[in-house]
């Protein structure tokens, strides 16, 4: 095909504007988190597996009673998963770990969301329906979601359910951080309220941190030296610190960047100034027209 | 005649076992409820010393058990029931404690920094509400309590560390709520029981007190395989 000076001019001002388009849509991926979000830090080296904390989200969620609420027993055998009647679960593992008369110690593990600084779901979410609120609440609007479940998906924590068993207005089910308590001044969430031996501690995201790494120096060789939670993903409200390694406790092993960055930035750079399909379509009517010359010159060649 | 004499005779017996009968109470137990009741003021700074600088300071005081005068304490703080009341209060015996570890740095493990200040303060003059966030590190009184109390048991292998062991439960009188004829027989009894507790009448059917076989890892010593009973030969269902 020889190059004529108008297909030049057109290929050479789609190049320069995907070029001009891709870098500055790169650099442009900002994290949304909120500035000075709530947090709650969990000490699994004080939870005792009293389940309190499940019993109170049911009651302040309005969800059933936990199963077994007060068996601290054979309730363990099976590993839980929060689910759409149970915003939080506690678990117990055995790592091995020996007490002074040789007896196996349980670690606890309470499991709810995370409530990501920069959540995943929220951004997979094509309507909205998951927001990130000021107090570092990934709240969830029923009015709005269309039940696409794409937030079960993108989760690194796989922790949206789904109430499969309601055909007529199922929801997403996920821990509310008790929003409505801990959106007023001195509200606290139903969990963390009841917590016997304050293995829950909430408070501003900031002071938790500094709480949890002059835990980590003040008491060598009690905890990992990891607050679980600051980095994880971008940082989640909700942080963890414990004396077991967290990957033998079922929490996952996570990269530090925020789960929306990477496709955040694809799609931005795709589609920023409609570049991709605009050259997609340049493309496509390059051929075409070329295919109709083509035709028309073997056209004429077969009336000559 | 004769029943009036009947009558005369019953109730002479009976005046001083009605006098007996009424219930016993400790006596210090209202002394103990108006002191849980109290409220001292907040104690900022505490003097950081390690457990073994405070254990030499609290002998040279020279504090020893007979200087406790406190026996028994209601731990039943207004600060813990303003958010929470789930649970009866805890009866402490102060003194029995005191004597079995004989070391007052055990619980007393700080003291205030106002040199004034008692040197064993009570708990809640450090410990008041949880999440104080100008004090963060330092825990509710609440917590104060159940890490300070299940720690030591557990470390010593002696009291209890499940929750029914300190707090009896808030259960409602159920006098008022069993509505039963009077010779009620056994099914109208378990009839009225499943009224209101039918989950647990569920759990219950689940368990091996009802199936007679199932696991038991936590009874020393048992036994996989059954050998006689409603699991395996009997036709019972008692």
């Amino acid at each position: 095909m020889k190059l004529t000076r108008r297909h030049f001019f057109k290929f050479m001002g789609a190049a320069g504007a995907s070029v001009a388009a891709l870098p500055s849509s790169a650099s442009a991926w900002e994290s949304k988190a909120p500035p000075d979000p709530y947090g709650c830090l969990v000490d699994l080296t004080r939870c005792v597996g009293c389940r309190k904390c499940e019993e109170a989200c049911s009651e302040v969620n309005g969800l059933p009673t936990p199963e077994r609420p007060n068996c601290q027993c054979t309730i363990f055998e099976k590993k839980r998963r929060p689910d759409e009647k149970a915003f939080t679960v506690v678990n117990r593992y055995f790592t091995g770990k020996l007490d002074a008369f040789d007896n196996p110690l349980p670690t606890f593990v309470k499991v709810q969301c995370m409530h990501c600084q920069d959540p995943a779901c929220v951004s997979a979410c094509i309507v909205g329906a998951l927001t990130k609120d000021e107090t570092g609440t990934v709240r969830y609007d029923v009015s709005k979601c269309i039940g696409c479940r794409y937030c079960m998906v993108a989760c690194p924590f796989e922790i949206p359910a789904y109430e499969y068993h309601d055909p007529i207005t199922p929801r997403v089910m996920k821990c509310t951080f008790c929003y409505d308590r801990i959106s007023k001044d001195g509200g606290i969430p139903g969990c963390a309220t009841i917590c016997p031996t304050e293995a829950l501690t909430f408070g501003k995201r900031e002071t938790l941190l500094k709480v949890a790494n002059k835990k980590l120096k003040d008491n060598p060789g009690k905890y990992i030296q990891h607050v679980y939670g600051e980095r994880e993903v971008g940082g989640t409200s909700w942080l963890y610190i414990s004396a077991i390694p967290f990957d033998r406790l079922n929490l996952p092993v996570l990269p530090d960047t925020p789960s929306p960055k990477l496709s955040e930035t694809i799609q931005h750079s795709l589609f920023s100034y409609l570049w991709s399909p605009l050259a997609l379509f340049g493309v496509l009517g390059a051929v075409m027209s070329k295919s109709n010359k083509t035709a028309e010159k073997q056209q004429n060649k077969g009336g000559a | 005649m004769i029943k009036r004499i009947i009558f005369l005779v019953t109730c002479l017996i009976l005046t001083p076992v009605l006098c007996v009968a009424e219930v016993w109470k400790a006596p210090d137990q209202e002394r103990a409820k108006e002191r849980a009741k109290e409220v001292v003021p907040f104690v900022t700074e505490y003097k950081n010393d390690d457990q073994i600088t405070r254990r030499i300071s609290l002998m040279d005081t020279g504090i020893s058990i007979q200087d406790v005068t406190d026996t028994y304490f209601l731990l039943d703080s207004p600060i813990i029931k303003k958010r929470e009341d789930h649970y009866e209060p805890v009866r402490f015996s102060h003194k029995r404690h005191a004597n079995l570890t004989n070391d007052c740095s055990k619980c007393h493990h700080y003291r205030p920094k106002d040199d004034t200040a008692l040197e064993t303060t009570r708990c809640s003059a450090c410990h008041q509400d949880s999440f104080n966030p100008d004090h963060p590190e330092r825990i509710g009184l609440k917590a104060a309590y159940h890490q300070q109390c299940m720690a030591c048991h557990q470390e010593q292998a002696k009291g209890p560390v499940d929750c029914k062991g300190c707090h009896l439960q808030n259960v409602p009188d159920h006098k008022e709520l069993v509505n039963l004829p009077d010779n009620a027989d056994p099914f109208q009894v378990t009839a009225e029981c499943l009224r209101c507790h039918d989950t647990q009448a569920e759990d219950m059917l689940t368990t091996a007190h009802w199936l007679w076989k199932g696991p038991s890892p936590y009874t020393t010593g048992h036994r996989k395989d059954i050998m006689h009973g409603k699991g395996t030969t009997a036709l019972n269902n008692y």
